[in-house]
């Protein structure tokens, strides 16, 4: 099996998670308290009103019927129009999703960064100040609430030092805080992760054949050990990155970021039933896109994977 | 000529719970040429024994004491750098379990080359060539395909073959062998035997093998030594000790091989010892069926008695004693 046959093979695996998430959403939307056209039409909104709005939005029609419609238009790529905004939800999804995405990668890389060599650190001297450190650090980075932390942020460097905008979007200089805040969530568990399996791999039998063959230890840690450990590394990064999704939420509303989790906020506090539907789905699709492109990045370290996933045997 | 001579050598492990005396004062000698064998239960302390002729035993072991002497060095008082520059080129080391002692992630054949290039200056292309030879000599089928295969990809008798080829690559004067057969079929065992043999006559190499396979040890070593507990009960050559076996415990040992000729289970009787508080004495008398008085409250002395060395009371002077 080839690489595109592998990824054809998982999207279509995905159909059925996405088309059981989708008849649960259509069921919860229908279950929750409230009349949608009574909601949209407005508190001073005569029956006449309400009652043309529901054949608008099809609610006087069957169930089966409004399912039927449903999902042709999710088919088609139609989420529904925003109450609030009145434009088509997946407009707004494509606007507000990059800014969320370039929030979540810049998180991922400054954890990547600072965690995974802290992890390393702490794993090759296990009895040593740095190593108890790094567990201490990482301990606390992932127990720090993201608003506590945030406003700890925002106190230090905008209020008092003045370094640093406190909310919004637009300047590199923007991204700063929220960025950081979200990495000090994803940090902890990082350091732990790298800790737990570079010692694993340091634990390893490989590692005693590779001494015994005299390799230097430069080399046994380089080529042998960290290698293996990279394996359950990358998966927690990739899922991770799911992780951050999230926790993006928080910390755009703490920093005022206009992402995504941000406009979910938003359409939950203004009962905007069509967004809040719309970006579960597109989360749903996001997220099985991030397991996908983890598996396939797997195979890649280990060729124990890609001979199950797709390499002729 | 003596390769190799051990000599009172202490390797201890300090846990939480105590002291493992998991080899306590074990002395020994390779010759040029000469199969060692090590037999013993589980926890006899042969693994450990022989982790540490490399230096390779990991924390919380350590070597407390002794002398391991190679061609007139101190192992044990060598710096990292020069033990590292002898592992793989002058002793190397093959282990049990094939499937674990390769890196699952890297080609086979690379893990060989490692050894060329920790030792020599050699190109790379070139020393993937020599590995296809050596894969050749060690009888892998089809050799330059298995270069570049990874170790999930071979069987478990060429993954050995694979460890094997590493260890004679740079034809090393001492190689040990850790119980290289007891992950392996017993058809492939032989093989992978018949393979050793030639080896140790191709390369007049030394060579220590552990087992806990007498059996096998009586077909294939030189010189036999039984560990019970961490330490030495009887050691001389080969033949001497299966015709006439002095120690209890070698006899017991060797009475089991009968056992199982008949398919029979068999059994020596009560437990392996605690090792961080072995038995008072001797350390194999709560166990031995000819122990007397003596046994259980002095610890018998190494003597030399039928051309070997036997650590028992029964042979001993204290015997008429009585005490």
């Amino acid at each position: 099996m080839t690489l595109a046959r592998y990824v054809v093979r998982r999207l279509l695996q995905a159909i059925p998670t996405l088309f059981i998430l989708l008849i649960f959403m259509f069921i919860l939307v229908r279950v929750l308290p409230g009349d949608p056209a009574r909601l949209i039409a407005g508190l001073e909104a005569t029956e006449e009103d309400v009652e043309r709005i529901r054949v608008l939005l099809g609610l006087d029609r069957p169930i089966h019927e409004q399912f039927i419609n449903y999902m042709l238009d999710i088919l088609r790529g139609d989420l529904g129009t925003s109450i609030k905004f009145e434009t088509p939800v997946i407009q707004e999804i494509l606007i507000r999703f990059p800014r969320t995405l370039e929030l979540a990668i810049v998180a991922e890389l400054i954890s990547i960064a600072i965690a995974i060599p802290l992890g390393i650190i702490s794993a090759l001297r296990p009895f040593t100040k740095t190593g108890a450190l790094a567990t201490i650090g990482s301990l606390l980075g992932s127990s720090m609430p993201i608003y506590w932390l945030g406003l700890i942020l925002i106190y230090v460097f905008s209020v008092n030092m003045r370094l640093l905008p406190s909310f919004g979007y637009g300047t590199p200089a923007h991204i700063v805080l929220p960025a950081f805040t979200l990495a000090t969530l994803l940090m902890g568990n990082l350091v732990r992760i790298t800790r737990a399996s570079v010692l694993d791999a340091l634990e390893s039998n490989y590692i005693v054949t590779a001494k015994a063959k005299g390799l230097s230890e430069r080399l046994i840690i380089y080529r042998h050990a960290l290698k293996n450990a990279l394996i359950p590394i990358i998966t927690i990064s990739g899922l991770q990155l799911g992780a951050l999704l999230g926790g993006a939420i928080l910390t755009e509303s703490v920093f005022a970021w206009p992402g995504i989790g941000l406009l979910l906020l938003d359409s939950i506090y203004s009962r905007d039933y069509p967004l809040i539907q719309g970006i579960i789905i597109f989360y749903a699709v996001i997220l099985i896109l991030i397991n996908l492109i983890v598996d396939i990045a797997y195979a890649f370290v280990d060729p124990r994977v890609r001979i199950s996933l797709w390499r002729p045997e | 000529m003596t390769i190799l001579e051990v000599r009172n050598l202490k390797v201890y492990y300090y846990l939480y719970n105590g002291v493992v005396k998991a080899v306590d004062d074990v002395s020994f000698t390779v010759e040029e040429g000469e199969i060692l064998g090590i037999a013993g239960e589980s926890g006899s302390g042969k693994s450990t024994l022989a982790h540490s002729i490399l230096g390779l035993v990991k924390p919380p072991g350590k070597i407390v004491g002794g002398e391991i002497i190679f061609q007139g060095r101190d192992l044990t008082k060598l710096s990292e750098e020069d033990l590292r520059r002898l592992r793989g080129r002058e002793i190397s080391m093959v282990f049990q379990d094939p499937n674990t002692y390769l890196n699952p992630i890297m080609k086979v054949g690379y893990q060989v080359a490692e050894v060329y290039e920790a030792h020599q200056n050699i190109d790379m292309d070139k020393i993937l060539d020599r590995v296809a030879k050596l894969f050749k000599r060690v009888r892998m089928t089809d050799p330059e395909k298995r270069v570049g295969s990874y170790p999930h990809e071979l069987s478990g008798g060429m993954k050995q073959r694979a460890l094997i080829s590493m260890a004679v690559a740079l034809k090393p004067k001492l190689i040990i062998l850790d119980e290289p057969t007891s992950a392996l079929d017993v058809t492939i065992q032989l093989e992978i035997i018949d393979l050793l043999r030639e080896m140790r006559d191709e390369l007049n190499a030394s060579m220590i093998f552990i087992s806990h396979d007498l059996e096998l040890l009586s077909e294939l070593t030189d010189k036999l030594m039984i560990m019970y507990a961490g330490r030495v009960v009887e050691y001389g050559y080969t033949k001497d000790v299966f015709k006439d076996a002095k120690h209890p415990y070698t006899e017991a040992l060797i009475n089991s091989i009968k056992y199982i000729r008949k398919g029979l289970l068999p059994t020596i009787e009560g437990e392996p010892p605690s090792l961080i508080n072995p038995p008072k004495g001797c350390r194999f008398h709560p166990r031995c069926p000819r122990r007397f008085e003596l046994c259980d409250r002095v610890e018998p002395k190494p003597i030399s008695i039928a051309g070997r060395i036997v650590s028992c009371h029964l042979y001993g002077e204290e015997y008429g004693e009585g005490g």
